[in-house]
């Protein structure tokens, strides 16, 4: 099981990388980056079982990041994407899961939420 | 419009949710940085203020306590005349007693007198604290005055343009301040999980040896039940293996704990979007700002008046100085 974290904030790359951990996946399994770009590069080298993803970043963001992945020519388009943000809004949310996105946290939240959503992704 | 887990949930299995809740209103709080100086200088001004304000509840109490001491003498002055009145009657042939009664009559009514004064007093010191505590108010609003002026003055406020006193750049080393700390802090924990992992396995490890050595002297006490070395052992194997249990049952709780710092610690993030939320705020209404009072850039230098006929300056010169000093240079 491959996971991306990604997020702008190291402090919430480390809470998700925390939770994940609990779950069983070992430290070696999950990789982490700082923004979009970083996490498309890292998706052209690797492939990953699950994306989660923050909405707000710079340079390229999480929305950006979903529509690059579920985008034409992109060998990543299946990848479960949870997009984890502060963003709680009703319109972000639709926005979110228009763009592809199949599950969505707001923050802040707890271990349990995400074990949940994750926990229903993998028996999937 | 922030929405709840729940509303997501309904939004993910296609059920609009019709009711929303209201954002968290938040809190903005506002702070302004005081030299140690400054503050001593605030509280020295203060300090006299105080001072006052602290003598005036004991004079108060003293008042009070003449009030309940002359009501505990006007009391203890009834009864004794009400109990005197009927006794006076029996004792009336005793020498000394009866004589004693119209002297206190004068007393209670002085008394009486003082209470009112006292009431009077009461009512006086008010009506005095009042007014002292308006003029301390005012006092407090003119040494703010007095203060912010000289500030002004001396050229401290408004805070001169400098890197320490810029607000974006202020705000976005604290952003990355706090995300320094946190990541500090994350460590912390991290280590205090790590040890406590570890605690756990040199604690599930000596379990393991205190079980078998249970089992061990368990069958050795039932083979030899004379030898007491081997009970005496037994309990106190027994005894370590529910330690070593206890330890282990004190960890993971201590650990439930870390973990829910952990989330806590997402505050930290969510804080650092709000301070970004403001930049992003101050950042356009700096750009605004700038806009509205920019020019189209063609203009020239212009030389700018010093002393201008209106302004109140001692530099002024009037008819008959200018004609003075025009005639001392005799040009």
């Amino acid at each position: 099981m491959k996971i991306l974290i990604v997020d702008d904030s190291s402090t919430m790359r480390r809470i998700i990388g925390n939770v994940v951990m609990q779950l069983g996946v070992s430290r070696d399994d999950f990789d982490e980056a700082e923004d979009g770009v970083q996490a498309w590069k890292l998706l052209q080298d690797k492939a990953y079982d699950i994306v989660l993803t923050d909405w707000n970043m710079p340079n390229m963001n999480g929305l950006e990041l979903v529509q690059k992945i579920r985008g034409e020519g992109s060998n990543h388009r299946g990848v479960p994407i949870i997009m984890i943000t502060t963003e709680g809004g009703k319109g972000e949310v639709i926005t979110a899961l228009k763009a592809g996105v199949n599950n969505y946290i707001v923050k802040p939240f707890s271990a349990d939420i995400l074990k949940e959503k994750l926990d229903g992704i993998f028996k999937k | 419009m922030s929405m709840t887990q729940e509303e997501i949930e309904a939004l993910m299995n296609g059920i609009d949710a019709a009711d929303e809740t209201p954002p968290a209103e938040e809190e903005e709080v506002s702070t302004e940085t005081m030299s140690e100086d400054d503050i001593e200088s605030l509280i020295a001004q203060t300090q006299s203020t105080e001072e006052t304000d602290q003598q005036d509840p004991a004079a108060e109490e003293e008042s009070v306590d003449d009030i309940l001491a002359s009501f505990e003498n006007e009391e203890s002055a009834a009864s004794v005349e009400a109990e005197e009145e009927n006794i006076d009657d029996i004792l009336a042939g005793i020498e000394g007693v009866v004589d004693d009664t119209p002297s206190e009559q004068p007393q209670s009514e002085e008394n009486i007198d003082d209470i009112l004064a006292g009431i009077e007093g009461v009512v006086d010191n008010t009506s005095s604290e009042e007014a002292e505590k308006t003029k301390e108010d005012i006092d407090h609003e003119a040494i703010g005055r007095d203060w912010t002026d000289k500030q002004i003055e001396e050229g401290v406020f408004p805070l001169p343009v400098e890197k320490n006193t810029k607000v974006v750049g202020q705000l976005s080393e604290v952003a990355s301040d706090s995300e320094e700390k946190a990541t500090k802090i994350f460590d912390v924990l991290s280590y205090i999980l790590d040890e406590n992992n570890e605690v756990q396995k040199n604690a599930k490890a000596l379990d393991d040896f205190v079980q078998k050595q249970t089992v061990l002297l368990d069958s050795l006490s039932k083979k030899f039940p004379n030898i007491e070395v081997f009970k005496a052992n037994l309990e106190l194997a027994q005894s370590l293996g529910d330690s070593a249990k206890s330890i282990s049952s004190r960890v993971d709780a201590e650990n439930v704990q870390l973990f829910e710092a952990m989330e806590l610690m997402q505050f930290h993030d969510i804080n650092r979007q709000k301070i970004e939320r403001v930049m992003s705020v101050i950042r356009k209404l700096s750009d605004y700002l700038n806009g509205l009072f920019e020019d189209d850039g063609s203009h020239a230098n212009i030389s700018v008046a010093k002393h201008i006929h209106g302004d109140e300056s001692m530099e002024l010169v009037g008819n008959e100085d200018l004609d003075a000093l025009i005639a001392e240079f005799g040009n």
